[in-house]
């Protein structure tokens, strides 16, 4: 088989790059050959890690300072990655928070910060960078969630985002089209830190581990997987699609039924 | 990324258009293929001889996927060939685009039997061999028609939404272990709608409607294939991937 690297001389630009399933998608993208800045919140030590890692995969790396929850923060970031890196061919919006628990008393600020973070960030982000893709095509993924494809009150805010997320790269994709494909990727319980409480939890862990049909949590490697094959040349004819990447999770007509 | 080596995987209708497409997709990547066709044995032949002088190993066999019987008897002899199956691609399938009065008994039973049927026989009696494999994976082919309505081929629709759940249900079952997915194409230029890319009009308007502007080949919808058979798809199942330059979309 051709072992080429498929994103040779390709910039890609990932928010929330620093740890999860965002460290893995940089890395992955690295691998496959793609030059990467990457976006990181706070966390500066953690994203100096991953931009070594991706030195060491003979690509250069840029990590860039950013808060997700203030999108006006996008246009530095694509400005940013055209003057060190020269292009943006790939752009990955995964930068997301978990949002506040449950649906009784979603304050208006939590409303907010989660909406801004999850939904009007990836917007900005393809508003700032579509006057500078590359002229030969771009690709763009937004990572998302099983939780906007089903009901979740337990996490609504996030939830509604994540469901305004799937919209808004069905409607990119046919703005964009057919120059920059558009698409998401959903994943479903993966370990994180963001879900890194009931993954640690023996009890937790292994009552969600029943609601997957193939029998184990997701890691963030499968996510990434997913991510290089939206933006690679293999997904040419794909647009406007969301890959589900959750085990089976979502098969079931009610979760955990049929054991 | 996407490696398939030493997989062995039988692609059903494989003498030409998408199945072909996938054969050797499939063979690129590294895995063995088990060629199916029903009735072209020259073109068959020549991509079996295709994928050996690629550098893979291959044969074909024969059988009409409609018929139960003969559907277990091919995959049979695929599955003895290595003695397992790791991945099977269901792409045999028939189109009929006749609107509802013209829809004969015949007519809609050979849509139902083939592409609905065929596919749940076809895996079901591979089930011995994918159990017999680390990494078993199935992979269906839909059309965009399995959830979107168009007017003309009412059973072609029915039965590739069959298809559509038929790949759930099997997802949910067969699960942990064999991962089942799907792909579902857009306008693809195969010898099987010839009829409707050879005529301008019809041509024009597919192009309008896709918002990648073009129509799709077999080999837009290979690559998906690989990557649903691939170890970075194993936690992908139940899947149905559009496949069909956004023509969906509105």
């Amino acid at each position: 088989m051709s072992e080429t690297p498929q994103f040779a001389g390709k910039v890609a630009l990932v928010t929330g790059g620093s740890r999860g399933i965002g460290k893995a998608i940089v890395l992955a993208l690295a691998a496959e050959g793609a030059d990467v800045a990457f976006s990181y919140h706070k966390e500066g030590r953690a994203a100096r890690e991953v931009g070594a890692a991706v030195e060491r995969l003979g690509r250069r790396a840029l990590a860039l300072p950013s808060d997700a929850a203030q999108p006006e923060e996008a246009d530095d970031l694509v400005q940013s990655t055209r003057l060190k890196l020269g292009r943006v061919d790939i752009l990955v919006g995964n930068a997301g928070i978990g949002g506040p628990t449950g649906w009784e008393a979603v304050s208006l600020q939590a409303w907010r910060e989660t909406l801004e973070t999850n939904l009007v960030g990836p917007y900005s982000l393809v508003r700032a960078a579509r006057p500078h893709f590359a002229p030969s095509g771009a690709s763009v993924v937004f990572i998302s969630s099983i939780s906007g494809l089903l009901a979740d009150p337990d996490s609504l805010a996030y939830s509604v985002a994540k469901a305004g997320l799937l919209s808004l790269t069905r409607s990119l994709a046919l703005a964009l089209a057919p120059s920059v494909r558009v698409n998401a990727v959903a994943p479903g319980w993966v370990r994180t830190d963001l879900t890194a409480k009931l993954h640690e939890s023996p009890r937790t862990r292994e009552s969600i581990q029943h609601t997957i049909p193939r029998g184990r949590w997701g890691e963030p490697d499968d996510v990434a997987a997913a991510v290089v094959f939206l933006a690679s040349k293999m997904a040419r004819f794909v647009t406007g699609e969301t890959l589900v990447v959750d085990g089976g999770n979502s098969l079931r007509w009610t979760a955990g039924s049929g054991d | 990324m996407f490696d398939l080596s030493g997989r062995v995987v039988l692609v059903t209708g494989a003498s030409r258009g998408i199945g072909r497409a996938i054969a050797l997709e499939l063979g690129r990547a590294g895995a063995d293929i088990a060629v199916h066709h029903r009735a072209n044995a020259a073109a068959a032949e020549s991509l079996r001889a295709a994928l050996v002088h690629a550098g893979g190993d291959a044969r074909v066999y024969s059988g009409d996927v409609s018929d139960p019987e003969a559907a277990a008897r091919m995959v049979r002899a695929a599955g003895e060939w290595k003695g397992r199956l790791d991945g099977v691609v269901t792409s045999a399938g028939v189109y009929r685009g006749d609107l509802v009065e013209a829809v004969g008994r015949a007519d809609f039973e050979s849509v139902v039997r083939t592409d609905l049927e065929g596919t749940f026989r076809t895996v079901q009696s591979a089930l011995p061999y994918l159990r017999k494999s680390l990494h078993p994976g199935v992979v269906t082919v839909s059309s965009v028609m399995g959830a979107h309505a168009g007017v003309g081929g009412a059973p072609y629709q029915a039965a590739k939404a069959g298809v559509e759940q038929l790949t759930r249900a099997l997802a949910l079952e067969l699960a942990p272990r064999i991962r089942v997915n799907s792909v579902a194409p857009g306008f693809i230029r195969t010898d099987m709608n010839r009829g409707g890319h050879e005529d301008p009009a019809f041509h024009a308007a597919i192009v309008t409607a896709t918002p990648l502007a073009r129509w799709g080949d077999p080999d837009d919808i290979a690559p998906a294939v690989r990557y649903l058979l691939s170890l970075e798809a194993d936690w992908v199942t139940g899947l149905v991937l559009g496949v069909d330059g956004g023509v969906t979309l509105r």
